[in-house]
């Protein structure tokens, strides 16, 4: 199957390149406003001449020179072969200009939903490229692809069988809505000679987790506040709700055995029920220490996941926002959402959108 | 921009690259160093073993200390081995340096770099079609490396295939480039190959030529292009193609004036001027093409009196013609004769005493003979005419092998040997006329010339130089006297061949000479036709130039305009480029020809004929059920089929299998599509 590589040489996060530093804003901005034009975001993209571009690399340059030099060469020595290798070199490139193009056409793109990821971490964003590898033109089935979002590292697809699922790094999201904007698709194949390229804004959109910060656990229940933190919201086995299924223990009541799960042929299995003990709790933003903002959320995302693996009942307070008392992985992962969305705008990678780094720093 | 694929070296790569180390640098064996071959071969056992796992990279600080060594070493020989050959050096052992040093892709990419700029020099030197194909194939092999760098399959030789694929692609555009690109002369002086000349040498002494004539080499060749559209030259007897004139002689040999020399030494900034020809309708004139084979000397050669508008090439006062640079690869030039041009109707003074020198006290004898001569042929013209008479009355015998002379040359070969060849007799002519006091002096070049009536050119060889007399007579010029000509007629009128045993002479030392395939009619026949492609190709490619441009451009376009030139480019630039988009399978993106999907969408269209058809988008299985039902009844078989069909056509399509289940699937599959094919067309 295919094979991926992220490479160990990596970017600074917002450290454009020389060349790039050279480019004025307003021509960056021109150039930004006219590929969103050309190249609008899709759910679903398959590349083709519109959409790539193909330019010499710095190695074609040096090819360019070889071949001016060697003309130069048999012109002087009066050489016909000479320049006719010259001139076959200059052929070559153009050969490459089609193989290189040829290898992005007709690629396609879909974005996977991404995994969870916490602001800081390092994440991927999964893209399923679908291609045309046909036996007959092996050679030049879609090879040697390189992924990355801007200022981010790339990742490489060597060789795209029908369906290949390469994962985009992401490194050091901030919480919210995260749109990590355009990928770049590159390619030197098959020489190095040029550089066929596209850009690829699948409109994803994806919420970052706050990163979350060790602290004690402050529940506060609203009614009373008389038994011990910890006690509140823990299940106990009661009759109330249904928790899940575990092996029949022998001597056990054959009111609580699975019998439909027995009939499927899957074993003897009993039903447990689970029971919330004591009073409602709360994890409220008002209640949680911290710094700034950030910190406190950053603790309140580290409590629910620790509350949610000991499966206790509780529910959030973020200002106006409320989550009622519940337990598992929907409830947690909706409480999370909410404490990652909370006071926070859309995350776009700032390398393409210059005005949404202003955004960016109000909230600061 | 920066290159983002991963720095290192592959073991493909690695492999790619021993192959292409080996296969640049040995054709350039004959331009390297001993010593340069032999840091090369260290090199390469390094990076075998390097490649091997045995041993590691050298440390950084040899490789630098080696390469700088190596560089002051050819900078002080390089007056000595000569400028080009220490850059060819240099060039050789940076590469191979580099070779053991590389760990990145940037390395590997310089050398690929200079691997092609290896490959020119080679060129420079070896251009004869096979080579020319060999070395097509290492440039498919250094672009192998690229592939490999670039393209990622376990696979070397799939790289290799590739490569191959690549260049030949480009080919044709290439050709096409290489007919439309202008020829420009050379645009500054660069420096020579120097390596040991061949073929004749600009002093003469009695054993030169018998050396020559023991070579079976190629000396030039020369298509003659008449209007007539014939390819005959003149006669034998008027091939005298003409390469030095030699004026001094002291006693022993005989050399090119120093005036002379001057002339040749400074031609590149002073263009000697000569005469032009009178161009009028009773001037005969003869126009043909010869392609000098490399002799590393400057002197061309052509028939009288010879006569080129190459912009390399100069026209000396003696009436000969004159490379600017050294021959040192083929080199075609196109010349016009006008045989019966009158070569210096007036003698200067200095001329004429430099042509009636002789050494002091040599050759009594011939003097006195001379003498005679003189007074009782008072005329110059009839005393020429019986100089040359008294070889042929005389007891004169023309031999290879001539019996040695002592200190008096002339006299000795004159009165006591009376045997001898070309030299002999033109220095006894030379010699005799000047003592009678009319101006004279020696000629060589080649006489003669084998056609080839395949291609319709003459090929001259080594063995083919000749030397002969010009004579000055009042109002004729320089006039041509060959005394050979009175001694072995056979030898003028019809070529070397015809009077010497090839196998006594040139063959001698030549066992493996094309030219032993003389004795075999069928074998010769080959022999001519093999030299007629190369002649082809010396004509075509080495020597393609502007004249031959237009030649091929007017054929293809009618007249030929720049518009027409840009249009025919621009179309066929779109031609090529489509047709190599087709077989790099550019076309061919949104075709679905999966022989699977294709044989089962045929027999569900033979379904539909039949009033079964599949809703789009229904799964095969829901389809197979579907067929099932309808047709249990009336056609049970093709049911039955069906499903069997379907399951093998999914299985293939959605299910992980393994080789063997694949195998087993896919026949029963093509049995089914067989019999359902032919049982829904019966029904």
């Amino acid at each position: 199957m295919s094979t991926q590589h992220a490479n160990k040489a990596q970017l600074g996060d917002n450290n454009p390149s020389w060349l790039q530093r050279l480019i004025p804003r307003s021509m960056a901005k021109r150039w930004d406003r006219w590929l969103s034009k050309r190249l609008p975001p899709k759910k679903h993209i398959t590349l083709s001449h519109r959409s790539i571009f193909i330019l010499p690399s710095g190695f074609g340059l040096f090819w360019m020179g070889l071949i001016v030099l060697l003309y130069l060469f048999g012109t002087n020595y009066q050489n016909n072969l000479v320049i006719g290798l010259s001139l076959l070199l200059a052929s070559v490139f153009h050969t490459c200009i089609i193989y290189s193009y040829k290898n992005l056409a007709g690629l396609s793109f879909n974005a996977v939903n991404p995994p969870i990821a916490y602001a800081g971490d390092n994440t991927v964003f999964p893209i399923m490229l679908t291609g045309h590898s046909r036996d007959k033109y092996h050679d030049t089935s879609h090879q040697q692809i390189c992924l990355q979002f801007s200022q981010q590292r790339h990742v490489r697809v060597k060789q795209l069988q029908q369906q290949t699922l390469a994962t985009v790094p992401f490194t050091h999201p901030t919480r919210g809505y995260i749109n990590p904007g355009r990928i770049k698709v590159s390619s030197n194949f098959p020489l190095g000679l040029c550089r066929a390229w596209s850009y690829v804004d699948l409109d994803i959109h994806h919420v970052i987790f706050a990163k979350p910060e060790a602290c004690d656990i402050l529940l506060t229940s609203q009614q009373s506040d008389n038994d011990s933190q910890y006690e509140h919201g823990k299940l106990r086995p009661g009759v109330d709700e249904y928790k899940g299924l575990r092996s029949y223990v022998e001597g056990e009541s054959l009111k609580h055995v699975a019998w439909k799960q027995w009939a499927q042929d899957k074993g003897m299995l009993t039903k447990e029920f689970a029971e919330p003990e004591g009073l409602p709790v709360w994890l409220t933003l008002a209640n949680t220490s911290g710094k700034d903002l950030e910190q406190q959320l950053s603790r309140l995302a580290w409590q629910v996941d620790k509350l949610s693996q000991t499966q206790q009942i509780f529910g959030l307070i973020l200002g106006q926002t409320v989550i009622n008392q519940h337990t598992g992985e929907a409830h947690r992962i909706a409480c999370q959402t909410a404490i990652a969305t909370y006071q926070a705008y859309t995350n776009i990678n700032p390398n393409f959108s210059p005005s949404s780094t202003n955004q960016n720093a109000e909230v600061k | 921009m920066k290159d983002n694929f991963d720095a290192i070296i592959s073991r493909n790569t690695l492999f790619w690259l021993l192959i292409t180390n080996v296969a640049v640098l040995s054709p350039l064996y004959q331009q390297a160093t001993l010593w340069s071959i032999g840091i090369c071969a260290i090199c390469f056992v390094w990076r075998v073993g390097i490649y091997l796992g045995k041993v590691a990279a050298p440390p950084k600080l040899l490789v630098t200390s080696l390469a700088v060594g190596a560089a002051t070493t050819l900078a002080l020989v390089s007056s000595e081995i000569g400028l080009l050959n220490a850059l060819v050096n240099l060039l050789i052992l940076g590469y191979a340096l580099k070779y053991i040093e590389m760990r990145e892709q940037r390395d590997v990419k310089a050398i690929v770099l200079v691997g092609y700029f290896l490959i020119a020099l080679t060129l420079l030197d070896q251009q004869s079609m096979l080579n020319t194909l060999h070395l097509l194939a290492v440039v498919i092999i250094n672009t192998g490396i690229l592939v490999s760098v670039y393209q990622d399959k376990s696979n070397k030789i799939a790289n290799l295939g590739f490569s191959v694929k690549l260049v030949l692609h480009s080919l044709p555009l290439a050709i096409l480039l290489f007919v439309v690109f202008p020829r420009l002369g050379p645009l500054w002086m660069v420096p020579n190959i120097k390596s040991a000349t061949t073929g004749l040498s600009d002093e003469m002494s009695f054993g030169d030529i018998n050396k020559l004539t023991r070579s079976a080499e190629l000396a030039f060749r020369v298509g003659f292009e008449n209007p007539d559209g014939s390819t005959l030259g003149p006669a034998n007897q008027d091939l005298y193609w003409r390469t030095l004139v030699m004026e001094n002689y002291d006693g022993k040999t005989w050399r090119q004036d120093q005036s002379i020399k001057t002339i040749q030494r400074q031609a590149y900034f002073q263009k000697p001027q000569r005469e032009q020809a009178v161009v009028t309708a009773n001037n005969r004139k003869i126009e043909y093409m010869v392609i000098s084979e490399p002799s590393h000397q400057k002197w061309l050669y052509g028939l009288d009196e010879a006569f080129s508008d190459n912009n390399q090439i100069v026209e000396l006062p003696d009436y000969r013609l004159y490379s600017l640079r050294p021959i040192d690869q083929r080199m075609s030039y196109r010349v016009v004769s006008y045989p019966n041009n009158i070569m210096e109707l007036t003698l200067k003074d200095n001329t004429k005493q430099l042509n009636l020198a002789l050494p002091p006290n040599s050759n009594l004898k011939t003097q006195a003979l001379a003498q005679r001569f003189a007074q009782d042929y008072p005329d110059p013209q009839t005393r020429i005419n019986a100089m040359m008479n008294y070889f042929a009355e005389q007891a004169y015998y023309y031999t290879l092998s001539p019996p040695s002379v002592g200190e008096q040359q002339i006299d000795d070969f004159l009165f006591e040997n009376r045997a001898g060849f070309c030299a002999h007799y033109a220095s006894a002519l030379v010699f005799m006329a000047r003592a009678s006091g009319i101006p004279a002096r020696m000629v060589t070049g080649y006489q003669g010339g084998e056609y080839n009536p395949q291609a319709g050119y003459y090929s001259v060889y080594q063995y083919m130089a000749h030397a002969w007399t010009e004579v000055w007579l009042e109002g004729q010029g320089w006039q041509r006297f060959d005394p050979t000509a009175m001694i072995a007629p056979q030898r003028i009128l019809d070529g070397f061949d015809a009077t010497f045993d090839s196998q006594s002479s040139y063959l001698q030392d030549s066992p493996f000479s094309p030219l032993r395939m003389k004795q075999y009619p069928w074998l010769n026949e080959l022999r001519q036709q093999l030299s007629s492609l190369d002649y082809y190709w010396s004509v075509w490619v080495l020597g393609f130039d502007e004249e031959r441009k237009q030649q091929v451009l007017s054929k293809l376009l009618g007249d030929v305009t720049s518009s027409k030139i840009a249009l025919m480019m621009i179309l066929s630039f779109i031609i090529i480029a489509l047709v190599i988009g087709y077989y790099a399978g550019l076309f061919s993106i949104n075709r679905n020809d999966d022989p699977l999907n294709k044989r089962y969408n045929l027999i569900c269209q033979r379904l539909a004929k039949k009033g079964i058809t599949r809703p789009q988008g229904q799964a095969a299985h829901d389809f197979a059920n579907h067929v099932q039902t309808t047709l249990a009844q009336q056609h049970p078989a093709i049911a039955r089929e069906f499903m069997a069909l379907s399951t093998a056509y999914m299985a293939l399509k959605y299910q992980p299998l393994t080789a063997l289940q694949t195998r087993q699937h896919m026949q029963q599959f093509m049995r089914l599509y067989r019999t359902l094919r032919l049982r829904l067309l019966r029904s």
